[in-house]
């Protein structure tokens, strides 16, 4: 579960384990997932660990901030109508030393497989991260290490009905919060018309008593600028 | 000592002043260029900065240049005068550095590379060290260090090989006659899909492109972003070769089906 935790730590979890113990006179960070593995010596006094679902773009490389949820199905939304669905989305899992802040990035793992893709075009579009998910009028069942669920707020400003069958995300603004049952958040996209749309995250958990996850670029300390997404190369 | 004449009405102490500007104007160029690199390391670009460096220390060169003029007595309108003389002297012996300055300044303006591109310019090949006011420097990929006046670099034929965020690289892999082409695809276009870079969209293409003399020719063509498109393409063609072969099909090699028209005697018939 996600969380702190005391040094020394034996997590096993299926599909991944973490273990810190201590090795001689050093703390040594051992992670296991899939057939990835991760060793580290840890120099420090900070006695905890914090496990925290975190934005869905660091594995295998930090390549992009932006998250692409293509849906399963086609999407038609009536014209100035506001409707609520729910998305499956990937995790990936941050694994920070802490004591007081700030926090430090120890590990970032997934048990997802990524993939990228690109939208728009070769010399003006964007890489993102490519995700697949159906759309779901309930919050679906997930994985609890593996998925968590969006609920997505469309509005549709155009005086057509629309088809949708994407949602771009700059995922740096991403609010991510999580309880013992499942990682969720909540985000909107108000589509202009046929081809333009504007997506943002909201900052408020789909439960409630959920705890906030502790925002990467936070902890990274990453100068952001905007937080929303404009898709201006079709829906 | 400092009212020393040491030229004209120019005492030593004139003369020390001017040093001091110039001096000045040194150190706080240096300063400025620090705090910049330093304060705006994560919000421009490296070309952009390195522009802006350019353009305040050129400013603050010319105005301590000016000043230390003054406090020499030099009348400005005669400096600028002979600078006018001198430039139109300069200018006609060196039109070439002109036309690189001219150069510079487009490609500044229009951006057709930045600092760290891989680029072909004049069939030189490599990394974009630098960008200045005559020529730009280029890092060959064995190491070497190019430099490339600017109207070299802005009249001949360029190619940036990093200017889109994707890019493509194909393969021809070339299978047995006897082996099932639909499987081979199949297993091609998963091999894509594992790979976290071979991108969703634009989407690879896996198809039979033609019939050659001794192997069907596969093509396949694949995109990814470009700075992964290099390290992406030394590993997919041996991923490609090894999961064909996993499953049965072989890579084919040249070979002849010979016909004789005569049946063929054995050596042991011919000494029968």
């Amino acid at each position: 579960m996600f969380g702190t935790y005391a040094i020394p730590l034996n997590l096993q979890n299926e599909g991944f384990s973490l273990l810190i113990e201590k090795e001689g006179g050093l703390f040594v960070y051992k992670r296991e997932a899939g057939r990835e593995k991760k060793e580290q010596v840890i120099l420090g006094d900070k006695k905890r660990i914090l496990i925290n679902p975190v934005e869905p773009l660091n594995n295998p490389k930090d390549l992009s901030p932006y998250l692409d949820i293509e849906f399963k199905r086609i999407l038609t939304i009536e014209p100035g109508s506001n409707r609520k669905v729910f998305l499956k989305f990937p995790l990936e899992m941050g694994v920070f030393l802490s004591d007081k802040k700030p926090f430090d990035v120890l590990d970032i793992f997934t048990l997802t497989k990524p993939k990228y893709t690109l939208y728009g075009n070769p010399r003006n579009g964007v890489i993102c991260k490519y995700w697949e998910s159906d759309i779901f009028s309930a919050p679906p069942p997930v994985e609890y290490y593996r998925e968590g669920v969006m609920e997505l707020t469309l509005t549709n400003t155009a005086k057509e009905w629309e088809e949708v069958s994407k949602a771009i995300f700059n995922a740096y603004g991403m609010k991510i919060y999580y309880n013992d049952k499942m990682v969720a958040m909540k985000a909107e996209m108000r589509v202009m018309n046929q081809s333009t749309a504007e997506t943002a995250f909201l900052d408020s958990p789909l439960q409630n008593g959920m705890k906030k996850a502790l925002e990467l670029y936070v902890a990274k300390k990453i100068p952001i600028a905007t937080a929303k997404f404009m898709m201006r190369e079709g829906l | 000592m400092l009212n020393k004449v040491v030229w004209g009405k120019i005492t030593f102490f004139h003369l020390l002043v001017a040093v001091v500007i110039l001096l000045a104007a040194i150190l706080i160029t240096k300063i400025l260029a620090l705090y910049f690199r330093r304060f705006l390391k994560n919000r421009v670009s490296k070309d952009h900065l390195q522009l802006i460096i350019k353009i305040v220390s050129f400013t603050i060169y010319t105005i301590a240049i000016l000043s230390a003029f003054a406090v020499l007595g030099l009348k400005l309108t005669g400096v600028l005068f002979g600078g006018a003389m001198a430039g139109i002297i300069i200018g006609f012996a060196s039109q070439s550095i002109v036309g690189n300055f001219i150069a510079g300044i487009f490609l500044i303006i229009e951006k057709p590379i930045k600092i760290g591109d891989q680029v072909n310019i004049d069939d030189m090949t490599g990394f974009v060290e630098d960008i200045r006011i005559i020529s730009t420097t280029i890092r060959t990929y064995d190491g070497l260090y190019v430099r490339i006046p600017n109207q070299t670099v802005f009249t001949t034929k360029m190619v940036n090989y990093v200017g889109n965020i994707v890019r493509r690289f194909d393969y021809m892999v070339g299978i047995r006659y006897s082996d099932d082409a639909d499987k081979a695809i199949d297993i091609i276009k998963d091999v894509i899909e594992q790979h976290p870079f071979a991108l969703k969209k634009p989407k690879s293409l896996v198809y039979v492109d033609n019939l050659g003399d001794n192997a069907v020719n596969i093509i396949v063509r694949i995109w990814a972003p470009v700075s992964e498109w290099y390290k992406l393409k030394q590993v997919m063609l041996w991923k490609i070769k090894v999961t064909l072969e996993q499953a049965g099909i072989e890579i084919a090699f040249p070979q002849r089906t010979l016909w004789f028209a005569n049946e063929l005697k054995s050596r042991s018939g011919e000494s029968d």
